[in-house]
């Protein structure tokens, strides 16, 4: 056989922990193409047209690495739970070995040993170098996570516009080229340290917009034509707990999903795959916590989220919180998105302003 | 008391069954009619847009229903052994029996929930999870929420499961019948709910009979998978009830002199997507010519007739 030379599934600001992953187990890797219309273009040609948006975005990611000298891909098949994700994998291969694309798929459940097992056949890594790597690779992960999170707060905040996203850009290609764990707690100290120091304006409430919907356009900001710092740039405070921590978590204590369950019952008494569920208990959190609008993001046709709509719909009437709902495909134009959000926010800044006014009397 | 069946969607996976089953507990059955314009009219209004074809054929129903009884029953289906596939007249025969469980499209698991924001009239509604309990145990539960005891209950499934046999029966002969005629033979693939409700398919059969061909319908294929060559599977695992079924149809159905193949699938059928990769793939190995057909609420006769003209051509 020949030398595995490693690429994957490109998911947002993730792919820098998914790389050192790989890395650290010693594999080659080529990373997926960063995401941008002609990866999406040329993804969109080869899958097949039904099919939902992200296996198309990854497909077209795959597409440069490949031709690059990559020939092992690695995807996960449980994302998803009863949705189309779990047959990702099976039709990636497909559609790329009609394309003419000699590849290794490893397709594989993401139950631990699965993953073990699949990381030790490729690797050879004994289970020491696997866990240390893991480690590592859960590290980064906290990390990109963190400072999403803190610049979702710092955004809207900073005096002079746009030093946050240029932080976590320099942040973030940093972070790229680190394979050491000593120089990783040194960049995490002071990226940590740079994000605090940023300038802010005189602390103020600020309209604030909870993003719920599916996992994969939610978290990757280069699908979603980067709605959290749009809208933070327009002095709106953005809140998702969406990301793969919160997966994960799920995936290993399950009692999670019936606390959600429990709450959402009076709308919805089953799963409907994917994060259907989670979306509405997002919506109904965001609610309680006194936020001034919705932004729900799909792709288009996904079945779990698409079911969910009409019931997210119920709830804003019911609520009167304001309700954006963005299906996304390879045809929608960012000119599109944009004119939406800005009606939105207008809309959302209203909302934040009335409630202001009756709070006051 | 009248109970209100809506003639769409799920109706089509046990057809007869529910009718009988509520019959004969003494209820009065409303079962909303065929498929016309009105009600998909009705149902594209109130839909999500990206929901698929079928669903919005499905609320049209309801909303026909709405008002016109005293409740309306919407099953929550979710998963069902492969043994008890037998109920209904279409999934396969008995002769496949592993006690594997296979889930529905997630689009079924929420319909009693969006059913209720759409109508007034109440809905009654139950959970068939066989990976849970028996079928029969839930209809138990469904039978105390009517207010009915188990032997009532358990009388009125057993004539259902029997209507429903005879049905299957019968079909298995019109198979028989069908597969000797001499005119070309067309297997025309897609869910029950697609082939059965005429107007949904723009009467697909009618003219595929009229430009002389013998069209089957891939629910009346049984399944015949004994065979260990047929085990060898060119696709992967589905967790879906249709898509092992499907698969293992085409299989059975190859082995008769088939001279096309058609997939109908709804517009934005998400399942469907995955499956006609697979579907398609299975025909083009045997080198059958194979037709992909879209329907949906603009989807006008002119232009399937057109298609179908030409795929005819293509045969000879």
């Amino acid at each position: 056989m020949e030398k595995p030379i490693i690429t994957f599934a490109r998911w947002g600001n993730y792919t820098i922990a998914f790389k050192t992953l790989f890395e650290q187990l010693g594999l080659e890797v080529i990373p997926p193409e960063k995401t941008n219309s002609q990866t999406i273009a040329e993804g969109a040609k080869i899958a097949p047209e039904m099919y939902c948006f992200p296996m198309k975005v990854t497909l077209g990611n795959y597409l440069p690495a490949l031709k690059r000298g990559a020939n092992t891909i690695f995807m996960v098949q449980n994302v998803g739970g009863s949705c189309r994700q779990r047959y990702y994998g099976a039709i990636q291969e497909k559609v790329l070995k009609e394309a003419g694309h000699q590849i290794n798929f490893l397709d594989f459940r993401a139950t631990p040993k699965d993953v073990y097992r699949a990381i030790k056949k490729i690797s050879g890594a004994s289970l020491w170098q696997i866990l240390k790597a893991g480690r590592f690779f859960f590290k980064k992960l906290g990390l990109i996570e963190k400072i999403e999170k803190l610049a979702q707060y710092y955004r809207p905040r900073e005096a002079k516009k746009g030093t946050t996203d240029r932080l976590l850009a320099d942040t973030f290609s940093e972070l790229e080229k680190i394979n050491d764990e000593k120089d990783f707690s040194r960049l995490k100290k002071e990226s940590l340290q740079e994000l605090r120091e940023i300038e802010v304006k005189e602390k103020k409430d600020l309209p604030k917009i909870g993003l719920v919907g599916e996992i994969y356009t939610v978290c990757d900001p280069t699908i979603n034509f980067e709605v959290e710092s749009k809208l933070g740039r327009e002095g709106i405070e953005v809140h998702r707990e969406m990301d793969i921590t919160y997966h994960l978590k799920k995936l290993i204590f399950p009692w999670k999903d019936w606390i959600i369950q429990r709450k959402i019952n009076p709308y919805l008494k089953s799963t409907v795959g994917g994060h259907g569920r989670d979306a509405i208990y997002e919506m109904l959190k965001y609610i309680k916590e006194d936020f001034d609008g919705i932004i729900h993001l799909l792709p288009f046709q996904c079945m779990p989220e698409v079911t969910v709509r009409p019931i997210l719909e119920k709830i804003h009437q019911e609520s009167g919180i304001p309700f954006l709902s963005l299906s996304l495909d390879e045809q929608t134009a960012e000119a599109g998105i944009d004119t939406r959000l800005e009606a939105f926010v207008d809309v959302v800044r209203n909302h934040h302003k009335k409630k202001h006014l009756t709070s006051n009397i | 008391m009248i109970v209100g069946i809506p003639r769409a969607l799920i109706y089509w996976k046990q057809p007869c069954f529910w009718e009988t089953f509520f019959e004969n507990l003494g209820f009065e059955i409303l079962l909303s009619p065929k498929t016309n314009k009105e009600i998909v009219e009705m149902g594209v209004k109130v839909a999500d847009p990206e929901t698929c074809f079928s669903n919005k054929v499905y609320w049209g129903h309801l909303l026909w229903l709405d008002g016109k009884c005293d409740l309306i029953f919407v099953p929550r289906l979710k998963a069902v052994a492969e043994a008890s596939l037998h109920l209904s007249p279409h999934p396969a025969s008995r002769s496949s029996v592993t006690e594997e469980k296979l889930e529905y499209c997630p689009k079924f698991f929420g319909l009693p929930d969006l059913a209720k924001i759409l109508v007034k009239t109440p809905i009654l509604t139950e959970t068939f999870d066989e990976r849970k309990e028996k079928f029969e145990k839930t209809l138990e539960k469904l039978g105390k929420k009517i207010n009915k005891n188990k032997k009532e209950i358990k009388k009125a499934a057993e004539n259902a499961f029997l209507k429903g046999k005879e049905l299957k029966e019968k079909e298995k002969q019109d198979f028989f019948k069908k597969i000797q005629t001499k005119k070309p033979k067309i297997i025309l693939i897609s869910h029950p709910y697609n082939l059965f409700d005429d107007y949904v398919n723009l009467r697909m059969k009618e003219k595929l009979e009229k430009l002389g061909a013998g069209p089957i319908f891939i629910d009346e294929v049984p399944i015949r998978m004994q065979n260990a060559k047929y085990k060898m599977q060119n696709w992967p695992k589905f967790h879906w009830e249709f898509g092992k079924e499907i698969m293992e149809k085409i299989r059975t159905i190859l082995n008769y002199k088939i001279a096309g193949a058609i997939e109908i699938s709804s517009f934005a059928c998400g399942c469907d997507a995955v499956i006609k990769e697979f579907v398609e793939k299975e025909f083009k190995q045997n080198k059958i010519p194979f037709l992909y057909l879209m329907i949906d609420e603009h989807t006008g006769e002119a232009g399937i007739q057109t298609r179908l003209e030409a795929f005819m051509d293509t045969l000879s």
